[in-house]
């Protein structure tokens, strides 16, 4: 197998960012994957893209703007 | 809504920690250049907006000529304070003259911060012909502030602990980076001498500067994840992945509750915003590309600027910023209000963060009011961090109560975790008042100030009762006031037996310590006492009318006590190992608009 290296964007494992760790992983090039330096994750960009989509769901208001109101 | 004050803080770090691997790489002229390009952009984007700033002048800076010309350029323009900073020491001549990798101040011996510091401040003086009046690094522990105020008397101000590692602190850290500082106020505040988490109590226990954390963080999200995924810092935001797109509408939310919390504190807010260049490179930061850096800053300077055109907002320097602090607080006693609404979650969750020279207090309104962190702040701990110390890199300040830690009301086997909370009883049934959420308001009694919480209803089998919860915090005294008020019954005539506790231990971290030595002790209303030295034996002691329940703790020089207003029966529990917690309590039966109202009293022990 080829030497991990770092893929084009420094992509957070996310199975350990879950866990609240921020690992970077190394890509292998042969196989167009990712792989976690910690964990057994290995996934490919969509499948990490996928992930990190799952884990905002957790920020319900993430996008909402709230009145100053709100505050009162 | 009062003064809502901002500090912009930009640290030329010339060698960031993020990139400095390249730079040991022998990169050195690239990141040099990268990183004072983007201190000019950031610096640009403030001015653009309005906004002075505080230059922290690092160390690898006061070596080059391009950055102490725009300081001064900056200052003399713009207003802006050059300031200095712990942050940021390593490079080319750091490392020759001190043989060490090391990159944090704290970690260091006393005697080398004593040389780094005269070395430091020489080295501004040097470039400026004066010395800095604000100073700061993530952390700098009260024996190091107090060399600082002793060398250089014109400090008043430095960025002294960073609010809020939180209790995720060492799983977040991970043995990868070692800033473990959890316990500190999340706002301004004026120093103990004996350690720089705690507020002083007076004027002779006053350390000379105002302190102030590391960024603004959300109040709520940081009491159980990474408080370094929520701060005013895109780069926070962006690390917790708080965004879509290109939007990131939860920064300017933040900002908005603290601008709101000037209300609870007396007219006054603050946020402060501290960058350096590390996280805007050409590279990006994590998955953000450059480009994204770069827009969620300006968004973020451009809503402070907005702010301040439309008269909400006042930029200040740090060194301003003493002044209006020192000014604004009208004795040290004077407390810290942080009472924080959900932005995020979406949850509704309400937390109150509370702070003096007492004690630091965190309760949570979605446990009926539930105090799920305590750190006692009046045991004053001196515990100095670094080489030589026997805290080593742990620069958090001891809990007696802290849920996330150590369980909380949840525990799967046995026992309770630690919590302060209140148990009701019908018949033989039982009903936890942390299962009960609730929301509430805070109101300024002058000298006091009270978390009035919303009724919750409790459900017995036959009888469903309201019960209203304040807790009040009287100012200066080291005591917080509980009054459980059965407010509502469904059965006029019924009496429900109310029992506040605390269950409580010490510790810094998630580990349980040794409760050895720990004495519990029972004063009955006639006098008579009733004691323990802990043995981890599950023993307990009651009686029918109380004076007081109180523990003391000799790990954390602190001691606690619950007593009641009026009659109730008291008890404590000693726990064993599997519970590995103290008890106090007080009960009293209870019928419509009657209370228990109670005192959770905490002190130095003797």
């Amino acid at each position: 197998m080829s030497q991990g290296r770092k893929g084009k964007v420094n992509y957070r494992c996310p199975v350990c960012f879950e866990r609240e760790w921020d690992m970077d992983m190394l890509w292998d090039k042969e196989r167009d994957e990712y792989y976690c330096y910690r964990c057994a994750y290995v996934g490919t960009e969509k499948d990490i893209l996928a992930r990190y989509q799952q884990f905002k769901t957790r920020y319900r208001d993430r996008l909402k703007r709230f009145e100053m109101s709100y505050f009162d | 809504m009062g003064k809502f004050v901002l500090n912009v803080i930009h640290r030329p770090e010339l060698l960031p920690e993020y990139i400095d691997r390249s730079a040991q790489a022998g990169q050195h002229e690239e990141v040099v250049g990268e990183s004072l390009d983007i201190f000019r952009l950031q610096q640009e984007m403030a001015h653009r907006h309005g906004l002075k700033t505080t230059i922290q002048m690092t160390y690898a800076s006061l070596f080059n000529r391009e950055c102490i010309g725009i300081a001064k350029e900056h200052h003399e323009k713009f207003g802006d304070e050059i300031s200095l900073t712990f942050l940021g020491i390593q490079c080319k001549e750091f490392r020759e003259k001190y043989q060490t990798k090391e990159l944090a101040i704290w970690l260091f011996s006393l005697e080398d911060k004593k040389r780094i510091t005269d070395d430091l401040f020489a080295l501004f003086f040097k470039a400026f012909g004066f010395h800095p009046t604000s100073t700061g690094c993530y952390y700098m522990d009260a024996e190091h502030v107090r060399y600082i105020k002793e060398r250089f008397p014109m400090v008043k101000i430095a960025v002294a602990t960073c609010f809020e590692e939180g209790p995720r602190v060492f799983h977040n850290c991970n043995n990868s980076w070692y800033t473990l500082l959890d316990g500190g106020p999340w706002t301004a505040w004026v120093p103990s001498k004996e350690n720089i988490h705690c507020i002083a109590r007076d004027a002779s226990d006053d350390i000379g500067i105002v302190a102030i954390p590391h960024l603004s963080r959300d109040l709520l999200a940081s009491v159980d994840s990474p408080g370094l995924w929520f701060g005013t810092h895109p780069q926070n935001i962006l690390r917790g992945m708080v965004y879509e797109g290109d939007q990131m509408p939860y920064q300017l939310n933040m900002i908005d509750q603290y601008r709101a919390m000037g209300a609870q504190n007396r007219g006054l807010g603050y946020n402060m915003v501290f960058v350096g260049p590390g996280w805007m490179g050409k590279g990006g930061r994590w998955e953000a590309s450059h480009a994204l850096c770069v827009k969620v800053y300006e968004d973020m300077l451009s809503y402070y600027g907005g702010l301040k055109k439309s008269g909400e907002l006042v930029d200040e320097t740090m060194s301003e910023f003493a002044d209006t602090f020192r000014a604004h607080q009208k004795g040290y006693d004077e407390p810290l209000v942080g009472l924080w609404k959900d932005i995020l979650f979406g949850s509704g969750q309400q937390v109150m963060w509370y702070a003096d020279p007492f004690f630091r207090v965190l309760v949570d309104l979605k446990q009926g009011g539930a105090i799920i962190d305590l750190r006692p702040y009046v045991a004053q701990l001196n515990r100095p961090v670094g080489v030589g110390t026997k805290q080593m890199q742990n620069a958090c300040y001891p809990y007696l109560v802290q849920s996330h830690y150590r369980a909380g009301i949840f525990t799967h086997y046995a026992g309770e975790g630690a919590i302060k909370s209140c148990k009701v009883r019908y018949g033989k049934e039982e009903v936890e008042l942390a299962n009960c959420r609730t929301h509430g308001k805070v109101v300024d009694e002058g000298n006091a100030r009270t978390l009035v919480l919303d009724p919750v209803t409790v459900e017995f089998s036959g009888l469903t009762v309201g019960i209203q919860t304040t807790i009040r915090f009287p100012q200066g005294t080291g005591e917080i006031w509980f009054t459980r008020k059965l407010v509502s019954a469904s059965l006029p005539q019924a009496r429900v037996e109310v029992d506040d506790y605390i269950t409580s231990c010490h510790g810094t971290n998630e580990y349980s310590e040794d409760l050895t030595g720990v004495t519990l002790s029972l004063t009955g209303a006639d006098g008579k006492v009733e004691s323990l030295d802990y043995a981890y034996r599950c023993r307990e002691a009651a009686v029918e009318s109380v004076r007081e329940a109180a523990a003391v703790v000799p790990q954390v020089q602190s001691r606690l006590s619950l007593r009641p207003e009026g009659t109730a029966a008291g008890y404590y529990r000693e726990g064993y190992m599997f519970a590995p917690n103290l008890t106090l309590g007080l009960k009293k039966t209870i019928g419509l608009n009657e209370e228990l109202t109670s005192c959770l009293k905490v002190a130095k022990a003797k």
